[in-house]
């Protein structure tokens, strides 16, 4: 099945391989897109994949909340990113355990056709998983690029079998409008947004608490800060282990190399930072291979210390 | 109704039932995405294209560091410390009818190599080798050079001219130069001798440092082969250059640009070459692609210091959907 939708791509480029059959030198044919936004690895018996979902392009000028902005600049000049664009980036981790699919975090949706993000769906049947066989989806938190993508273009339960795994805190900040006045302006949206993605899976949400198991093999951690009730999530089969962290930072080409920095996203800024210091300390003592939300896709790699913060290294592709 | 209203109604925590998870969970485990990636220098289209990788033992590879420090640098890239993988990645260039290649791969192997998937790859990535107008080389050690053939040993890039370093050519098509070789590159002779059969008449010589097509550029980087050289690849105001195996894998050879590996023709010139390019590179900021940097194999240079080497450090360039 998956070797025939990788087939289909491939015959994309059909009309150009019969047309260069008629003579040689035939002008050249627009290229096909590049390779579809999927990366596969196995994690023990579990097969992981990564789905990239898209980008946005955001200003540079606001996104970090307590530096000044050439200083911002400076740090993503070191990793050839730009001044004035930042490229938010999402990522998705698909975790396939045998006995469980599970999505975790399900990207921005539905979109207007064009759009250079939400491609979680359409990118999905190019890696072999179907929506519907979904058996699990996990929420990090509570974000609208963490949780649009519950709902399909219709409006409907974009993984129509699954069970969602909110975490507790998360669910019980977002659902409760008393908290709103006590929310800053920027994520007031969230209130609203939180009941209409999640409407269409009544009765299918699980509230976890800190250290429980979404499934055999996944077990939600708190790393709160970033949102009231933010989560990040160790994944292990046997000793294969991999830690999904969500939004512990943002690109990790900035918020890793300068962790104490907190962004225009954050709830909390200041507990955000600490909570950061405490993972990506713990990763890299660990070694331990992650996946993050807004990592440069594939988006799986290691952490390592360097001088002011930390480092993001990818895997090797394989 | 008000907004806390329906998310109570949404919030009651029921499982679905538990034996209906396994059936659905019966996922056909499909394989890795097809191995190549897009990109625009300009007008051209960058398209880079893996062929597997060869693994080998550590040992022996770098010849002047002592392998604790090898495996100390490789194990802070969270790299193997016992065996080395050595990636492969093609990188064409594409603009109206001109289709390059930027050196051959590995050609046909076994079924079972790890080695050889150039070939599969550049269908899943709608390239056919019929409509490749021409094949430019680096060098010729034989993981460059060998997929100039097919399975049946005749042009696996039939309607092609090759485009070849003068330096190269008149070094490895001199079989008096044999006996002033390395051992371990006398092989390239024969090797030689066999790979450009197919294309006779169809092989044009270059200088470095000359426009060897419309936009495309060579520049001499002897050491690691007698003619090596690289190829700067342009429009208008943007570039890019290949950079062939100025480094074997960036993460432990930019690092330690003075370190020499087994298959360095001159290791001493090799690693003047490495140094004085990987300065250029990280001065203009320029992007490349390099044949055993880690797939999609793109990116850039910059300094970096560690254990008080002054040296570089691989930057990947960012992975986009859109091309």
């Amino acid at each position: 099945m998956a070797q025939r939708r990788l087939m289909m791509t491939t015959a994309l480029a059909a009309p150009l391989l019969a047309r260069a059959a008629v003579a040689q030198p035939a002008p050249a044919p627009a290229a096909p897109a590049t390779a579809p936004g999927f990366y596969r690895f196995k994690l023990g018996q579990f097969t992981v994949t990564t789905i990239y979902d898209g980008f946005r392009i955001m200003p540079v000028q606001g996104l970090v909340r307590n530096a000044p902005l050439e200083e911002v600049q400076a740090v993503l000049a070191e990793s050839f990113l730009g001044p004035a664009d930042y490229r938010n980036i999402y990522a998705v981790t698909i975790v396939d355990t045998g006995r469980d699919l599970v999505v975790f975090d399900t990207g921005n949706g539905p979109q207007a056709p064009g759009a250079t993000l939400g491609r979680l769906l359409a990118t999905m049947p190019a890696a072999g998983l179907d929506p519907a066989r979904v058996s699990t989806v996990v929420i990090s938190h509570f974000h609208g690029d963490h949780i649009n993508g519950l709902i399909n273009a219709t409006g409907g339960a974009a993984f129509p079998n699954a069970e969602v795994v909110v975490p507790a805190r998360e669910w019980a900040w977002w659902t409760e409008a008393g908290n709103e006045t006590r929310s800053p302006p920027g994520q007031r949206p969230n209130f609203a947004n939180t009941a209409r993605r999640f409407a269409p899976y009544a009765g299918k949400i699980r509230q976890l608490s800190d250290g429980a198991e979404a499934v055999p093999g996944i077990r939600m951690h708190a790393a709160e800060g970033h949102s009231p009730g933010h989560t990040i999530w160790h994944i292990a089969d046997g000793a294969a282990e991999l830690v999904y962290l969500a939004d512990i930072t943002h690109r990790p080409e900035l918020i890793a190399r300068r962790p104490d920095y907190e962004t225009l996203f954050d709830f909390d800024g200041a507990a955000g930072a600490a909570t950061r210091r405490r993972v990506l300390d713990r990763m890299a003592a660990d070694r331990v291979r992650v996946t993050g939300f807004h990592f440069p896709f594939p988006a799986v790699g290691f952490i390592l210390r360097e001088a002011q913060g930390f480092r993001f290294v990818p895997a090797d592709w394989g | 109704m008000t907004i806390a209203r329906r998310i109570a109604l949404a919030a009651p925590a029921v499982l679905i039932a538990a034996q209906a998870l396994p059936a659905l969970a019966q996922a056909p485990a499909a394989g890795q995405a097809p191995g190549f990636y897009r990109f625009k220098v300009g007008a051209w289209t960058i398209t880079t294209v893996n062929d597997g990788f060869f693994r080998r033992p550590l040992e022996g590879f770098v010849r002047n560091a002592p392998i604790a420090e090898v495996q100390g640098i490789l194990a802070e890239n969270f790299m193997a410390t016992d065996t080395l993988t050595v990636p492969f990645t093609i990188t064409f260039a594409q603009k109206d009818s001109t289709l390059v290649v930027f050196d051959a791969g590995n050609g046909v192997t076994p079924a079972a190599a790890t080695n050889g998937k150039m070939i599969a790859n550049m269908a899943a990535a709608g390239i056919d080798p019929a409509r490749v107008s021409h094949v430019i080389q680096s060098h010729f050690h034989g993981d460059h050079i060998n997929g100039l053939l097919n399975a049946a040993n005749a042009a696996a890039f039939p309607n092609a001219e090759i485009i070849v370093p003068a330096a190269e050519w008149g070094w490895w098509s001199e079989a008096s130069n044999e006996s002033r070789s390395p051992e371990g590159q006398r092989p390239q002779f024969a090797n030689v001798q066999r790979r450009f059969a197919p294309y006779q008449g169809k092989v044009r010589q270059v200088a470095a440092g000359v426009e060897v097509l419309p936009g495309i550029t060579s520049i001499a980087a002897y050491g690691h082969t007698p003619g090596h050289t690289l190829y700067r690849i342009a429009d208008g105001n943007e570039q890019m250059i290949f950079v062939a195996d100025i480094t074997n894998r960036p993460e432990f050879m930019m690092r330690r640009p003075e370190w020499q590996i087994v298959f360095d023709f001159d290791g001493d010139m090799a690693a003047a070459t490495r140094r004085r390019v990987l300065d250029m590179l990280a001065t203009d900021r320029i992007r490349v692609s390099g044949y055993h940097f880690p797939f999609p194999a793109n990116g850039y240079v910059a300094r970096h210091v560690s254990g008080g080497v002054q040296g570089f450090v691989f930057v990947p360039a960012e992975w986009s959907s859109a091309v």
